[in-house]
């Protein structure tokens, strides 16, 4: 009760005025976080905090959260929520200019632009969730393109499957002098790995991103200029701060497999050929592999890589890459999908693909000795064709 | 409200609280009773418990204080009903291509989440179960222990598979619960892999005395039919509909009436041509055939000769005279005839059919 009446108090004082600009930035930067879909109302709304010459907007879905902020007028230090989606398909509408809040009786807020003038009705303050607090010591900073740069080349191996919660995000491991990220489904890896940087961890840190989070923090580090995050984890969330935002994200339970052991060691084949041309290829043949297990057949020849596909209905197709290929001749058999993910995750440039036999995993790598430091690798399980 | 505020069943609540301090709280638990019974009371009463920032004791095993932080905001959603009637509402206020996809749940805590069957048809379904899964497995935010509670176990075939992988293999910081009033109606496989707690009914005379306490503007006679026919359930005591109650029972004795000897059927087709298909008429087909029992059961009794444990003692005269005309053999054919009713109804048969087809194989009553 006492909670409640403080922020009713508070929420009758709120006023401020922010610029149309600024606080549309903000709001779209948590669009991914807002859930459209629920059917627990506080959920569907922003909190938005006045004090300190600063604005801080607030949206979760009870597992990611993110808390932003941007320079306001404030008139009145106050708090109030405001529907999220309403929001913001208004102030996309508004003119550029100044956009004054007020809050009013029975959380009906006030906003006006110009000649625009708009009440909408929010929640009580205290209805709104309890966030998760920023812990002080375990701080680790990680350069912020480094981190986007390998969750887009990770992030899509991650499995959707409910049922496999351990692999329901891709695992993070830092050490003094290097970070790596590792995500699988089951059936293909996807492992990157920088060397020579600095952390300030002891030992081993192994942290399961969840995939929501991931990809939160690609499209914010997308549309952002910091240049390092700051990391940090508790007991229970996970907790990452970019520039002015933090997201927070509860953490999986449950242990990661042992990848290491998957990694290919002694490959004996192996082929270099350019990224572009196989995808180009794999496309074409790709259109003629079986619907539903989507196959299709790689052939090392000398000098040659042969892929081909046949289905009952579509008919067969067949392309051929020159190759420098010499060793002994081989057949196995990919999920085209998976190799083409790989494809669009990697820049394009020579790719390296390594085989031992029909029926051992194939690896796939860029063929750059200089790809920004990083070492990135791709593990796929062969299909029996 | 501590535990001490739960009305009867001393015993199951002391079980519960006793698994609560051992720390031995099975992962999913089946808690069943009547209608009214406070099987979500009692579920909410253990989320808070575990959830509690003070955690107090009385009687020596774990409490709620009822005004901490936790405690508040999961007694949020102790008015289901209302919840309910919000989280329905929102998906109303919704655009209509995520209306489809969407799905009720009532969170007022981020680690306590109830899954009230999904309305028009008021059945768990899989995606609500498959939301759950996918929550499942995040740590808890605040308090020790996520809670799942199943407001109404009743699932869709699909729904009913998929939780039984989270069933099999829970995570350890979360406890489901599934509340029901027929157990049996759950898949064997998920009965298998849950502990199951039973809420009893409460005897007549107490349902009666706390009537008296809480609702004092109804009328003695009231309260005394109430306590006999709510089941013993003291929440549907005290909202007891007893104006349904009573056209439910009008119609069950039309449905009776040609086994009595009544030759003209216009009555009788009148009255189940209001049993129609949909939600509504689920609901109120369910009260029939509950009444239908109820009937069953009186005649029963009085045929034995236990006359005071007839429940619709108001009607009773009219009861002596239809015990009159059965006999044991009568009775125990209709019951098995309103059995094959209830699980036709399951299979989804056109309702007034269905009841017109019970009360004319009721027919052949051999006159004593």
């Amino acid at each position: 009760m006492a909670a409640e009446a403080t922020g009713a108090i508070q929420g009758t004082a709120m006023e401020i005025s922010v610029s149309k600009f600024e606080l549309l930035r903000e709001l779209t930067a948590t669009q991914g976080v807002v859930e459209r879909k629920t059917t627990i109302p506080i959920l569907s709304n922003f909190l938005f905090e006045a004090g300190n010459d600063r604005l801080t907007i607030t949206a979760t879905d009870l597992d990611l959260s993110l808390r932003t902020s941007c320079a306001a007028k404030v008139k009145r230090e106050g708090a109030c929520t405001i529907p999220a989606r309403k929001l913001y398909d208004y102030v996309r509408l508004l003119p550029d200019g100044e956009i004054s809040i007020k809050l009013l009786e029975n959380h009906w807020v006030n906003l006006r632009c110009g000649r625009s003038n708009t009440k909408m009705v929010g929640m009580a303050r205290a209805n709104f969730p309890g966030l998760p607090t920023f812990p002080s010591a375990g701080v680790v900073k990680i350069p912020a393109q480094t981190l986007r740069s390998m969750i887009g080349r990770t992030i899509f191996a991650i499995s959707s499957e409910e049922s496999r919660y351990t692999l329901n995000g891709g695992l993070m491991v830092l050490k003094p002098e290097s970070i790596t990220m590792v995500a699988t489904d089951g059936h293909r890896l996807a492992h990157i790995e920088k060397q020579g940087e600095q952390f300030e961890v002891s030992g081993e840190n192994k942290t399961l991103v969840p995939k929501k989070a991931m990809s939160e923090i690609y499209s914010l580090l997308q549309n952002s200029e910091v240049d390092a995050i700051e990391f940090a984890k508790d007991d229970s969330t996970l907790f990452f701060r970019i520039g002015e935002r933090l997201l927070t994200s509860r953490q999986l339970t449950g242990q990661f497999p042992n990848y290491e052991a998957v990694l290919p060691r002694e490959t004996t084949k192996s082929v270099v050929v350019h990224g572009a041309d196989l995808n180009t290829s794999i496309q074409r043949v790709a259109q003629f592999a079986d619907e539903r297990s989507r196959a299709i057949r790689m052939k090392l020849d000398k000098n040659e890589l042969k892929i081909s596909s046949s289905s009952t209905d579509a008919g067969e197709s067949e392309d051929s890459i020159e190759t420098a290929y010499t060793a002994d001749p081989m057949t196995i058999g990919f999920n085209s999908e998976y190799l083409l993910d790989f494809l669009k995750a990697s820049n394009g440039g020579e790719v390296r693909l390594e085989f031992k036999d029909a029926q051992s995993a194939g690896q796939m790598r860029p063929d750059d000795a200089n790809d920004d430091g990083f070492k990135y690798r791709y593990v796929v399980m062969p299909m029996r064709i | 409200m501590p535990f001490s505020d739960f009305h009867g069943n001393a015993e199951t609540v002391h079980t519960l609280r006793e698994m609560l301090v051992r720390k031995h709280f099975p992962h999913a638990l089946i808690l069943s009773g009547p209608q009214g019974s406070g099987k979500f009371t009692l579920s909410q009463m253990v989320a808070k418990a575990m959830n509690c920032l003070e955690r107090p004791l009385s009687d020596g095993l774990p409490d709620f204080c009822g005004h901490c932080a936790n405690c508040i905001r999961i007694a949020e959603a102790d008015d289901l009903e209302g919840r309910f009637a919000e989280a329905v509402e929102a998906r109303e206020n919704l655009r209509e291509t995520d209306k489809r996809e969407t799905r009720l749940y009532v969170q007022t805590h981020p680690d306590v989440m109830v899954i009230p069957p999904d309305p028009p048809q008021m059945l768990v379904k899989v995606d609500q179960v498959r939301h759950v899964i996918h929550q499942i497995y995040y740590k808890p935010a605040e308090g020790g222990e996520r809670i799942y509670i199943f407001s109404d176990a009743d699932f869709m075939k699909e729904a009913a598979n998929s939780l039984l992988k989270i069933l099999e293999e829970p995570p350890e910081f979360a406890t489901i619960f599934l509340l029901t009033d027929n157990p049996t109606a759950l898949l064997p496989t998920i009965r298998s892999r849950c502990m199951h707690l039973r809420l009893v009914p409460i005897p007549t005379a107490e349902v009666e005395q706390y009537l008296a306490a809480v609702c004092p503007e109804w009328k003695p006679r009231a309260r005394a039919l109430v306590g006999r026919v709510c089941g013993g359930g003291l929440g549907r005591a005290r909202g007891f509909d007893l104006a349904g109650y009573l056209a439910a029972r009008q119609d069950a004795l039309t449905l009776l009436g040609p086994a009595m000897g009544i030759q003209d059927h216009s009555a009788l087709f009148r009255v189940t041509d209001t049993y129609r298909s949909g939600a509504d008429g689920k609901a109120k087909t369910e009260q029939l055939l509950r009444t239908l029992y109820a009937l069953l059961e009186d005649l029963l009794f009085l045929r034995s000769g236990t006359a005071e444990l007839v429940r619709n003692q108001d009607i009773q005269p009219e009861l002596a005279r239809m015990a009159s005309e059965v006999d044991f053999a009568w009775i125990a054919a209709a019951g098995q005839r309103l059995g094959e009713v209830e699980s036709g109804m399951r299979r989804n048969l056109l309702r007034s059919l269905a009841l017109d087809t019970l009360a004319t194989a009721l027919e052949p009553v051999t006159p004593k």
